[in-house]
């Protein structure tokens, strides 16, 4: 069994802040959002297409990192101590993703075909409980409220521990001094505090994966499954939801890399360890998604009922036959042929591009679960377009998780290094190879 | 919640604190003289058990002999329902072995080091139950001397097996999981084994002198021993994934409105590794009060197992919802009669005991008070073992009575040679596992010393430490 060796005391690292990046986010953001209403005026379906492709992807990564956050909090690891900061930062694009989802919920006929094909369509009715729009519009507001406000309690909890730990370390920056300020209101002091957090992250953490698992599958079912309204596949939920926990392992790799190019500190508290085994993870996730996809694609296939297999065919028929194959090659057959040695998961570039793939394969894949529903012949299967609107999500999205890194620390410094109930027994057998006295 | 400073707290008890070995146990050598100890001459009530067990397997072989004797038509198999106990139970096991690889292998490869109390126990229990799952395609097929058909091998009629059927799959993934937790479990014991032949003596040397293969613990054996654990590890681990996906598919491929759903291979690893570790507890529990190992079976190793059964309730609990919420939302006729029918028709019994014992009763481990009481935990687990077979049961019987045709509709009954063999394969689990308490150390003694204190030179630790 490995020993994870967390310093006693950890350095207060930031990102640098830089004007050029946040100009050249600013510059992504603008283009998209122009590019998003010139395609709107030629095609509004396919304008919508992009834009709710990429809200799915960016939000599922987004969430799924935060999700990795507290999945390995529940699991008390303690491997990762230097990676839990970057994962909670993706908390940071839920509120833009929260104000990119209203004006999807303007969305009627033309994005959504059951509206009209409701009234000639008896099986259609029988769902009218579910597919109907005030109830659609309900549920997705309240489920990205709730979740996201969970999700950005959890993360509040982790940096509040922190502050009073960077009292004096922010290199006069205003803007990281004015957030402690906020943060301490009520500060009871830093032990008090950090058994605080501890405690309410332990007790909040795993209903937030309940409704993690509940707000995704509808999010899936709304925004892709319902597409074509007669399909359905209870695998849908799950294989969404992995596949952006999934992303969000994948997200925190990319980030990290990064941050190691910045500081010496950060490159050294990222090493070889973590690498590892975030690496492992990220293999083996790249199976797990490959497996729900795969049970979900040979119970159709070897069930051939004609409106459960219309959907797969949809996607391996000519046009999108090769797209979908491309989906495969970026999702399963690259990140596993590159990461199942041991090497590659160390070596910070190698694994930095086998995220990079993992994440690009996503993109793609969650463009495919929508834009195959609505593709009429004559559409482009893929165009430029698609890119272009997609900057404006990752403008946002490269642009709040750096300003968050930027404003607190990127290793998370207040390490629950005595778990109040259950570790500490373990940790003193770590520290000195004795027992605690009971 | 709790705003206590640390320091105003009152000192935790070693139960509260939930170490990994109680504090009595301070050197290694105790490790070796408390688990050796199980080894030794059985007590009246090990003697009880057993005389049971053997009673039981005498029923289990006496039920299958007599439906041998007489034809399949003792068993309560008939149209439409031609999969009924034997397939449910054969999930069952096939289900209950999952935890142990899951413990032995994914744990071990997570660096959970709670699993080391319990991975040997658990890791028999998979052994043992997939050569009692093994035993029920078998019974289940009527005419067992016919069973080798299955196997595909070289003839001269070019007569293969249908590879396109799920059962073919079954075979071979059955067979292989079964390899490879036997190979898995026997590794670990080696070292094990090594520490009880060096205190046995007579016949009982004899033989751990030959299943030890030499071991002395050298590096060179260490270092070997490391290195094959980890692959092994690593091989099986996505054999816990494949094996109840198979399964699962031997129901989901077919087109039975209630069997064919997209969720099945997650939702059956799930539901295994569920029942797995719902019977890891039921094993531990006893065995911990019968040898005396509160000292290794520590609250915070059941506080582990209730945590992984809830979360793999949580995972079971969101399988059966989405498979009735897709029922509805299909708008199909067929699908939404068949759920309807599993929760209120002729089975309604049977689908309302696994929704309870499965999705209801798990939610007290939600609680840390439950999840700490060693008693409250045993009776749950009796009551997850339940659910799971009901739940195959619900799966098997309500989809086939109730198919797409109303005049094939029919209700099935189990016969008393059925029930006779379910039962008594409990006994034939439990004398395998009985055997094994008493021949081989049933807790890993090598890993357990990994959370000691090392030995140092006037027992310098635990002067300062206590």
């Amino acid at each position: 069994m490995a020993h994870i060796h967390v310093p006693a005391k950890v350095p207060v690292r930031y990102l640098p802040r830089s004007a050029t990046a946040n100009m050249v986010f600013g510059i992504m953001v603008v283009v998209g959002l122009v590019s998003f209403v010139i395609r709107l005026g030629q095609d509004p379906t396919q304008a919508w297409i992009s834009y709710v492709s990429n809200w799915l992807f960016f939000t599922s990564i987004s969430v799924g990192g935060v999700i990795f956050a507290v999945a390995t909090w529940l699991t008390k690891a303690k491997w990762n101590w230097s990676l839990r900061r970057v994962s909670q930062s993706l908390v940071s694009f839920l509120p833009f993703s929260f104000l990119l989802l209203l004006p999807m919920l303007t969305l009627r006929e033309g994005y959504f075909h059951w509206i009209t094909e409701m009234a000639g369509d008896p099986i259609l009715q029988a769902k009218s409980a579910y597919l109907n729009i005030p109830f659609l519009l309900a549920r997705n507001v309240v489920g990205a409220a709730v979740l996201f406000g969970l999700l950005l309690y959890f993360v509040y909890l982790a940096i509040r521990a922190d502050v009073g730990h960077t009292k004096g370390a922010e290199h006069g920056d205003e803007a990281r001094a004015s957030w402690r300020k906020r943060l301490t209101q009520g500060w009871a002091g830093q032990a008090e505090e950090e058994v605080k957090s501890y405690h309410r992250m332990t007790t909040v953490g795993p209903p937030i994966v309940l409704v993690f698992a509940l707000v995704m599958s509808i999010f899936s079912y709304d925004w892709a499954m319902g597409l074509e309204p007669h399909w359905f596949s209870t695998m849908f939920g799950p294989w969404f939801f992995m596949g952006g926990f999934w992303g969000g392992i994948a997200s925190t790799v990319l980030w990290a890399m990064y941050a190691r190019t910045t500081d010496k500190d950060i490159a050294n508290h990222i090493g070889l360890q973590q690498r590892h085994d975030i690496g492992k993870l990220l293999f083996a996730f790249t199976v797990f998604w490959t497996y729900l996809f795969f049970s979900q694609y040979i119970v159709i296939w070897y069930g051939k009922l004609p409106w459960e297999q219309a959907w797969i065919i949809t996607r391996s028929a000519p046009p999108w036959g090769k797209y979908s194959l491309m989906v495969i090659f970026l999702c399963f057959i690259i990140p596993f042929a590159g990461l199942i040695g041991r090497k590659p998961k160390m070596n910070p570039r190698i694994l930095g591009t086998f995220a990079a793939v993992v994440l690009t394969g996503l993109w793609f894949e969650r463009y495919g679960l929508i834009a195959p529903s609505l593709y009429h012949e004559g559409d482009p299967i893929f165009s430029i377009w698609q890119p272009l609107i997609g900057l404006m999500f990752l403008g946002l999205w490269m642009g709040s998780i750096r300003w968050f890194l930027t404003t607190f620390p990127v290793l998370q410094v207040w390490q629950p290094m005595v778990d109040p109930e259950t570790t500490d027994a373990e940790i003193r057998v770590d520290e000195d190879r004795g027992y605690a006295a009971g | 919640m709790t705003t206590l400073n640390p320091a105003e707290r009152p000192p935790l008890t070693p139960t509260e604190r939930g170490a990994l070995t109680h504090p009595d146990v301070e050197r290694l050598s105790d490790v070796n003289r408390d688990v050796l100890a199980i080894l030794g001459r059985p007590g009246k009530g090990w003697w009880l058990l057993f005389a049971l067990a053997v009673a039981g397997v005498g029923v289990f072989f006496g039920a299958w002999f007599w439906q041998i004797y007489r034809g399949i038509g003792v068993s309560g198999l008939n149209g439409p329902v031609g999969w009924g106990v034997y397939i449910t139970t054969f999930v069952f096991w096939v289900g209950i072995a999952h935890s142990g690889t899951l413990i032995s292998a994914i744990l071990f490869l997570f660096r959970a080091p709670w699993r080391q109390a319990v991975y040997r126990l658990a890791e028999a229990m998979t052994v043992f139950a997939v050569m009692t799952a093994g035993i029920f395609p078998l019974i289940h097929v009527g005419r067992v001397w016919h069973a080798y058909w299955l196997v595909p091998y070289p003839n001269s009629r070019f007569l293969w097996p249908n590879f396109k059927s799920p059962l073919v799959w079954d075979v071979f993934a059955v067979t292989t999981y079964f390899t490879v937790s036997a190979v898995f479990f026997y590794l670990g014991t080696v070292p094990d084994i090594a520490a009880a032949r060096d205190q046995a003596k007579g016949l009982r040397k004899k033989l751990y002198n030959v299943i030890s293969l030499g071991w002395r613990g050298t590096d060179a054996q260490w270092h070997h021993f490391g290195k094959a654990y980890i692959f092994l590890a690593a091989l099986a681990t996505p054999l816990v994934l494949s094996v109840h996906s198979v399964v699962s598919w031997d129901f989901a491929m077919s087109i039975v409105p209630g069997w064919h759903a997209t969720i099945f291979a997650p939702y059956f690893v799930a539901g295994a590794i569920f029942s797995g570790v719902g019977m890891v507890i039921t094993l531990a529990v006893p065995m911990r009060k019968a040898f005396g190992l509160e000292a290794y079976f520590t609250t915070k190793h059941f506080d582990a197992l209730a945590k992984l059964c809830l979360l793999t309730s949580l995972i079971v609990l969101y399988a059966y919802l989405s498979e009735f919420f897709m029922a509805w939302y299909s708008g199909e006729e067929i699908e939404r009669t068949a759920f309807w029918n599993r929760l209120f028709g002729d089975y309604w019994w049977a689908t309302w005991t696994m929704l309870t014992c499965n999705g209801l009763v798990p939610i007290m481990l939600w609680f840390k008070r439950v999840r700490h009481s060693i008693p409250a935990l045993f009776v749950i687990s009796i009551f997850i073992n339940i659910g799971m077979w009901f739940e195959r049961y619900v799966i098997v019987v309500t989809s086939l009575h109730h198919e797409y045709e109303p005049w094939a509709w029919g209700i099935y009954r189990p016969s008393i040679t059925e029930m006779s063999i379910m039962v008594g394969s409990f006994a034939w689990f439990s004398f395998w596992f009985l055997l094994f308490t008493r021949l081989l150390p049933p807790v890993a003694i090598a890993e357990l010393k990994e959370v000691l204190p090392p030995p140092m030179r006037k027992s310098a630790t635990h002067q300062e430490a206590h």
